[in-house]
């Protein structure tokens, strides 16, 4: 007994609890739950066996089921649609800050600071600050074209089935793109200056140095930064929320939010596990590939 | 021989800060040039802005009779060789040698055969397919020389490449680098705060400080005619010993003053009586003898053997050091004589450090001989 607490204060013992401890969390907080959400994909539940674990087992049933369904399809176009719009814009216009704010002239760091408010916002904030702005008869989006000529009529963003689901991808863009922007200006300022220097006087101009130089010392970050993108734009539940409920007519729903309602709403708890447990799957694969470049990174 | 780079009146400043001031330098084709001074003196500046990395503010630079002022390193057509190396990291060694070529559009084929004849002579062939952080250093700081040299520059920049490498590596590369200069005939500047570097490589020093040329000139003229108190104390290891001396009345002596003791010397030059100089004694330029025997006597401190030379280190104020080659006898405590050839002696003015020359054009100093009428002549005395 007294090695055992020796151990624990001054040798390995403690490093082994220190590891212990937050396994133990992951597990009951996040093992637990999404064990019990893949069993419950493969299960037939009802609101009078919620409650119990030892439910029918109905094999793939809810799989076959969910891809039988009219909307599935759509739901899943419109997902995919989401993440790379989203991750594009995100990315391409964060990748733009950053190169912008690298300049770093007078006041480059402040503004850089400023951008991140985006980003703190809560997504039901944003979601209700992107209603004003893309409101049909008076949101200043429609005035803004109208004015520079590109719409000739208001368009209705959230209950136009053509729009809802881009409104809501702009709403995302705007979101994200400040945590695109920092983590890739962290990634370019891990950049050696002298690369830049050095390529210059072998004779590169400015796009030459960015295509070889920037480019290929950002792959890692990029890596990095488009898996966390897909990670984040498909758990973005506020928006949905907070601009078109997925509507109108499915027209804007994408997985993460149709899981919701099908489980909370409809109650069709299996199909709502169904759901997530395919998105389990994209967002694995997402993690890999950041665990990857991650690691990649530290090598050098 | 014409001039390859040319700076007349060159000024760089930072905000306020004045980094270059009036810079004049004429560097001869095919001259290997050291810059060298202590940090923050200006060197690496002026290697930065011959490249193109720093404009500059005022003045001109020519590189190859053209005006650069205004010209983007690009276009400047000189290769910088860094002190971190700044091989692209994500390229192998071929990548990065063909580099220059590459952008400059030449053909795939081509541009690799250039880089094997590079490979070739710097002993980089079986390290082609290698990519930076798989080379030890010397391995990478031949890369980064062989990526200089595959693009037949105006003009090779070095910017203290061979500080990240270990002692003997370093002494290795000086040959090689002296070696590769000679053989392409190249204008080379070399930025260094190492004076053996800039001594042995060079064929023309300039030692900088605070911005300012301080002195230019072949490294050997530098080493025995130092034109100021600080170029006598960079140039030469171990450094020059400098004691503060008084003129005494007549104008032709001076009382060298050590702390606790005293010496007299006369001067060949006559100096303004009361003048405050300093007497400059390089260590190699005495001979310890036995007490009595030399022109005086001082108590040693500290005696530093490296095998091949003695470091004589005297208890006096200011310290005196005395190198002796071989292996000396002196022990700390013992008191010697010293032996000076006055000829060897340097005076500088106190005030401003300048050179005070003699009428014969060399530091006509001379230390009485004991045997000498003079009374005062005597060794060591007692203030």
């Amino acid at each position: 007994m007294k090695r055992i607490l020796a151990s624990v204060t001054d040798g390995k013992g403690f490093d082994i609890g220190l590891v212990l401890l937050p396994l133990a969390f992951l597990f009951v907080m996040s093992g637990l739950p999404l064990v019990y959400n893949v069993v419950m994909s493969f299960q037939e539940v009802d609101m009078f066996s919620l409650g119990t674990f030892a439910r029918p087992f109905v094999g793939f049933k809810n799989y076959v089921d969910l891809f039988a369904q009219p909307e599935t399809r759509p739901i899943l176009v419109n997902t995919a649609l989401f993440v790379s719009a989203s991750i594009a814009g995100q990315f391409l216009i964060g990748f733009g800050l950053a190169l912008f704010f690298w300049m770093n002239f007078p006041g480059a760091s402040w503004m850089r600071g400023l951008f991140l408010v985006s980003w703190v916002m809560p997504g039901l904030v944003v979601g209700a600050v992107w209603n004003w702005i893309l409101s049909g008869d008076f949101g200043v989006l429609n005035f803004f074209l109208r004015e520079i000529g590109v719409i000739e009529g208001n368009i209705f963003w959230r209950s136009d089935p053509h729009y809802s689901l881009w409104a809501v991808i702009i709403a995302n863009i705007w979101l994200g793109t400040s945590f695109n922007m920092i983590l890739l200006s962290v990634g370019l300022s891990g950049i050696p200056k002298d690369l830049f220097e050095a390529a210059e006087l072998d004779g590169a101009n400015a796009l030459q140095r960015f295509f070889t130089i920037t480019l290929p010392m950002m792959r890692s970050t990029i890596g990095a930064i488009i898996a966390l993108g897909l990670i984040f734009t498909l758990q973005q539940f506020d928006l949905f929320a907070g601009i078109t409920s997925g509507g109108p007519n499915n027209s804007s729903n994408v997985t993460q939010y149709w899981a919701w309602d099908l489980s909370f709403r409809q109650y069709d708890f299996a199909k709502g596990a169904t759901i997530s447990v395919i998105m389990i799957v994209f967002v694995m694969l997402a993690s890999i590939v950041y665990v990857r470049s991650t690691r990649h990174e530290v090598r050098g | 021989m014409t001039l390859q780079i040319e700076l007349n009146g060159v000024n760089k400043y930072y905000g306020a800060f004045h980094a270059l001031k009036d810079i004049n330098l004429a560097i001869e084709e095919g001259t290997f040039v050291a810059l060298v001074g202590p940090s923050g003196c200006g060197k690496s500046t002026l290697l930065r802005s011959l490249a193109g990395l720093e404009k500059i503010s005022t003045g001109e630079m020519k590189i190859a009779g053209q005006r650069m002022n205004d010209v983007p390193p690009r276009k400047r057509d000189v290769a910088m060789v860094f002190q971190s190396y700044a091989l692209y990291p994500h390229m192998t060694v071929e990548e990065n040698l063909t580099y220059s070529l590459r952008i400059r559009g030449v053909k795939k084929a081509e541009a690799r055969k250039a880089a094997e004849e590079v490979a070739a002579t710097t002993g980089l062939s079986h390290l082609m397919k290698r990519y930076p952080r798989e080379l030890s250093g010397g391995q990478r700081q031949r890369v980064a020389m062989s990526r200089a040299i595959i693009r037949h520059p105006k003009a090779f920049l070095f910017d203290e490449p061979l500080s990240n490498l270990d002692a003997a590596l370093r002494v290795h590369m000086r040959k090689e680098i002296r070696a590769l200069h000679d053989r392409l005939h190249a204008t080379s500047v070399y930025v260094t705060h190492d004076q053996i570097e800039a001594m042995t490589m060079a064929d023309h020093v300039v030692v900088m400080r605070d911005g300012v040329i301080e002195q230019q000139g072949r490294p050997l003229d530098l080493y025995d005619r130092p034109a100021n108190r600080f170029v006598a104390g960079f140039i030469g290891s171990p450094a020059m010993n400098f004691i503060p001396a008084i003129v005494g009345e007549g104008g032709a002596d001076a009382i060298l003053d050590f702390g606790r003791t005293r010496a007299r010397l006369s001067l060949a030059a006559r100096l303004a009586p009361g003048l405050s100089v300093t007497v400059g004694i390089r260590p190699e330029h005495v001979r310890i003898v036995a007490a009595g025997e030399g022109a005086f006597d001082i108590p040693v401190g500290i005696v530093e053997s490296t095998g091949s030379a003695t470091y004589v280190t005297a208890a006096t104020q200011p310290e005196l050091t005395v190198v002796e080659t071989g292996r000396g006898e002196v022990k700390g405590g013992d008191v010697i004589g010293l032996a000076i050839d006055p000829q060897q002696l340097h005076l500088f003015e106190v005030d401003t450090g300048k050179r005070i020359e003699g009428e014969g054009g060399r530091a006509n100093l001379r230390f009485l001989p004991r045997a000498a009428p003079h009374p005062a002549a005597a060794t060591f005395s007692p203030l």
